[in-house]
């Protein structure tokens, strides 16, 4: 079933394009990522698919609703969580303001306070929610904004770059809540961010944008394998070779004993080049692996669109 | 009402911090009591003025301070809509199933002005008449200055929704009209007074409603009443419109 | 900027900071205007009520009094005693320390540049104003020299408010303490009613305290008083707040190097 479906979406200010003609459709239970650099777009189109902004060009409708027409009544269905803003009142605790939306989203006394103690046991934060927002760190902030957006059960979260400022620590831990989330409740999840590890360990698929177009969308493994054939080989010699050519492999670094090696498997592949390198060095230690995420979206981003 | 239980929540938060609130209350108390010994003193070296003496600015301000109080103490917001818009807050009111202006302007109690809250009816009390007609002109006289300030105050700080900025100009209209209402209004000349029966409303916060005090008058309640609706229709209305505007992106926000 | 003092340029900075925020200082002079026309309205009642005269003030006079009073206390920032207050608090000010030169005169000539240029502004357009609605000054010479004393006075409160920022982090609140501050100003400062419209004793002592010298001074100069003692009065206020200020940096210092960090 598609939950979001965005055809032509478009959205200039004045001169600039902001959005141009952006087409993609989501299905329900998915876990996107909708990346792009600062400037990109990815904002406006968030806005616009949860009503705060109206396209100056195309459609789109999220579960059935056209979003800038049917605002309120896609808001019981939608949740929505910006990275840097918080909907808890800060002097108060996060249960205080969880029964205030339970009130809002015109939900029963008893019905919030069930879902209030579940949301506490799937996002470890039972412990949190009787603190006052002001003592809470950001990771457990965080967490309990999480249950705040989530408290009305919608079928899509909408999350504007959630883990900004969070440590590394707490980073995995937020992600690995929006996956139980996902598992757990079939919640859509729909994120913007700049992290390339929510990407890789959140996210599916990925759309990436760039200049108010779509540059790429397909599955997070499948980006990772198809755009760039490149593998690096990082090897430990137990003599230092002095002077190390292999065919099909580029030197990226040799100090000492160890070296740096990039391979694109187009032109020879890694099997032939490993069986070179053990045959003619003395190879103590050896490791393959695929480049960095980042480097695979920064060369995304240079692209033309799909 | 669900804006009601927003509002409880603004004034618990507000409560949180014991000794913070009544530091500001206190704080502000002693500022309102300056403006009591200035106008105790000047009434003492100058005397009555044009039919005014101490008791009479007295319940003027004591108007002034109970409408200050729930305008902008109660809904703290209110004077803040430009700022909210500016920072993007205004998209987690619209994320939200309620209606974004009441939400916004329940959300936040204002601990620093709600001290004018509690020396308003004080003064009052001291300086009134004592009878049942004057407290029935002043609640309904204060119901109708809180409108117009908080209408007037929502109007000028829609005009971030339009033209963008951070809604300075809502801390300076602010401040202009509470200046211009802690004065009688007998003391202007033409020019000014027209100016604050229409684009700074003082007029409508302590005057008429002073004046009914002192006086009431069948059609000057009804002109307060009119200015009252007429404020608070123009406030929804331009912060609507402007929300409209919001949502066509003509405002580039920091969001 | 080779023959500048590091206050020379700290100052000048400061002047240009406020020339680089136009729509601040215009924000500012608006509301000076309103305060002007409001007081100059109240006023005008009270003397129409007593035969257009009041302790020894005529209109002109009066009105004279009331702009150059309200725009010598233009200049200061307004949160300046919580500032230094929270510097003091936070250790901004120890570190600040390390530099070679006077942290208090440094940050004190800083704000003076911006000061200044508001009072300026404000009392070129309030003089302006003036000779419109009242006319001529009974003293040409005074109201000349109301412009200094406004500056002085100006320079006066900043000094002041430094020092005050040390009780401010020491003993009270930061915000209360500025809170009462201002209140002093308003009511001992003669900006709210001129000294001698106060009960006798009070306003003489008002007078002699250092509020009087930031901004009925001034006025009283705008006034027509050409009286020397008044700046007298300015430059000994002025001398015991800078000590005090020094003094109380000094101390900042010294809590840091105990507490350490």
């Amino acid at each position: 079933m598609v939950v979001i479906d965005a055809q032509a979406l478009a959205k200039r200010f004045g001169d600039v394009e902001a959005v141009q003609s952006i087409t993609f459709a989501v299905e329900a239970g998915e876990r996107l990522a909708y990346i792009g650099p600062n400037g990109a777009g990815k904002s406006t189109s968030i806005k616009m698919l949860t009503g705060i902004l109206y396209p100056t060009g195309g459609t789109a409708t999220v579960l059935g609703l056209v979003p800038w027409r049917q605002r309120r009544q896609l808001a019981h269905r939608i949740g929505t969580l910006f990275g840097q803003r918080s909907q808890l009142w800060f002097q108060l605790s996060p249960r205080e303001t969880l029964a205030l939306l339970g009130r809002i989203y015109r939900l029963s006394g008893g019905e919030t306070a069930r879902r209030i103690a579940s949301l506490g046991e799937l996002l470890d934060a039972t412990e949190l929610f009787d603190r006052p927002v002001r003592t809470l760190s950001l990771g457990e902030r965080m967490r309990c904004e999480l249950a705040a957006s989530v408290l009305h059960e919608p079928e899509i979260l909408f999350l504007d770059e959630p883990t900004i400022g969070l440590d590394l620590v707490a980073k995995a831990r937020f992600r690995d809540l929006i996956l139980r989330l996902n598992e757990e409740r079939a919640t859509t999840i729909f994120l913007t961010s700049h992290d390339v590890s929510d990407i890789e360990q959140v996210a599916r698929r990925v759309i990436v944008i760039n200049h108010g177009q779509l540059i790429y969308d397909d599955r997070v493994s499948r980006m990772r394998r198809d755009l760039l054939r490149t593998r690096l080989i990082d090897v430990r010699f137990e003599t230092p070779p002095g002077e190390l050519a292999i065919d099909g492999a580029t030197l990226v670094k040799l100090s000492g004993p160890g070296a740096k090696l990039e391979v694109d498997t187009e032109q020879r592949s890694i099997r032939a080049v490993l069986d070179d390198l053990l045959d003619r060095y003395d190879v103590a230690d050896i490791s393959v692996t695929e480049p960095p995420l980042e480097d695979v979206i920064t060369h995304i981003y240079g692209q033309a669109p799909a | 009402m669900r804006v009601a239980r927003v509002f409880r929540l603004a004034v618990a938060d507000a409560l949180a911090n014991r000794r913070s609130f009544y530091v500001q209350v206190i704080a502000m108390a002693i500022n309102d009591l300056t403006w009591v010994i200035f106008w105790l003193l000047f009434f003492n070296a100058v005397g009555n003025v044009r039919g005014w003496n101490g008791d009479d600015v007295l319940v003027l301000f004591s108007i002034l301070l109970t409408s200050a109080g729930i305008a902008l103490g109660l809904l703290g917001n209110s004077r803040k809509l430009g700022q909210l818009v500016a920072d993007g807050e205004i998209d987690a009111a619209l994320a939200l199933p309620l209606d974004p202006l009441a939400f916004l302007l329940a959300r936040r109690v204002d601990t620093a002005l709600l001290g004018d809250l509690a020396m308003g009816p004080l003064l009052f009390a001291y300086a009134s008449d004592h009878t049942p007609e004057s407290l029935a002109i002043y609640l309904g006289g204060v119901a109708c200055a809180s409108v117009v300030l908080v209408g007037f105050l929502v109007t000028i700080s829609s005009l971030t929704l339009f033209f963008g900025g951070r809604g300075e100009q809502a801390d300076l209209g602010f401040q202009a009209i509470l200046i211009m209402a802690s004065y009688p209004l007998d003391i202007f000349g033409g020019q000014v007074k027209l100016v604050l029966f229409t684009l700074i409303p003082a007029a409508f916060v302590t005057g008429l409603p002073t004046s009914l005090l002192r006086d009431f008058d069948p059609a000057t309640a009804l002109a307060l009443l009119a200015a009252a609706i007429g404020f608070a229709s123009l406030g929804v209305g331009l912060f609507r419109l402007g929300l409209r505007r919001y949502a066509s992106g003509a405002v580039w926000t920091q969001a | 900027m080779g023959g500048l003092t590091p206050y020379g340029v700290a100052f000048t900075r400061g002047v240009l900071r406020a020339l680089s925020r136009p729509g601040d200082l215009a924000v500012r002079v608006g509301f000076y205007l309103i305060i002007l026309i409001v007081t100059s309205a109240l006023w005008r009642a009270a003397l129409d009520a007593n035969d257009g005269e009041l302790a020894g003030y005529d209109r002109v006079a009066l009105f004279w009094y009331v702009a150059a009073a309200q725009a010598a206390q233009l200049g200061p920032r307004p949160r300046t005693i919580e500032e230094v207050g929270d510097e003091i608090g936070a250790g901004t000010v120890a570190v600040q320390m390390l530099r070679p030169v006077s942290v208090v005169g440094l940050r004190i000539a800083s704000e003076l540049g911006e000061a200044m240029l508001r009072v300026v502004v404000a009392f070129v357009i309030a003089a302006a104003g003036m000779l419109v609605t009242v006319g001529a000054p009974h003293s040409t010479a005074g109201a000349l020299l109301s412009l200094p004393a406004a500056l002085l006075g100006c320079t006066l409160s900043v000094t002041a408010q430094h020092a005050c920022g040390g009780i401010a982090f020491w003993l009270l609140d930061a915000r209360a303490t500025w809170f009462l501050w201002s209140k002093l100003v308003f009511l001992l400062g003669g900006l709210l009613i001129p000294l001698e419209l106060l009960p006798d004793g009070i306003g003489n002592v008002a007078k002699v305290l250092p509020w009087a010298s930031m901004t009925w001074v001034p006025g009283r100069l705008a006034s027509g008083d050409l009286d020397p003692l008044l700046i007298g009065l300015q430059l000994v206020w002025l001398l015991i707040a800078a000590v005090l200020a020094a003094g109380v940096f000094a101390l900042g210092e010294r809590r840091l190097q105990v507490v350490g960090g």
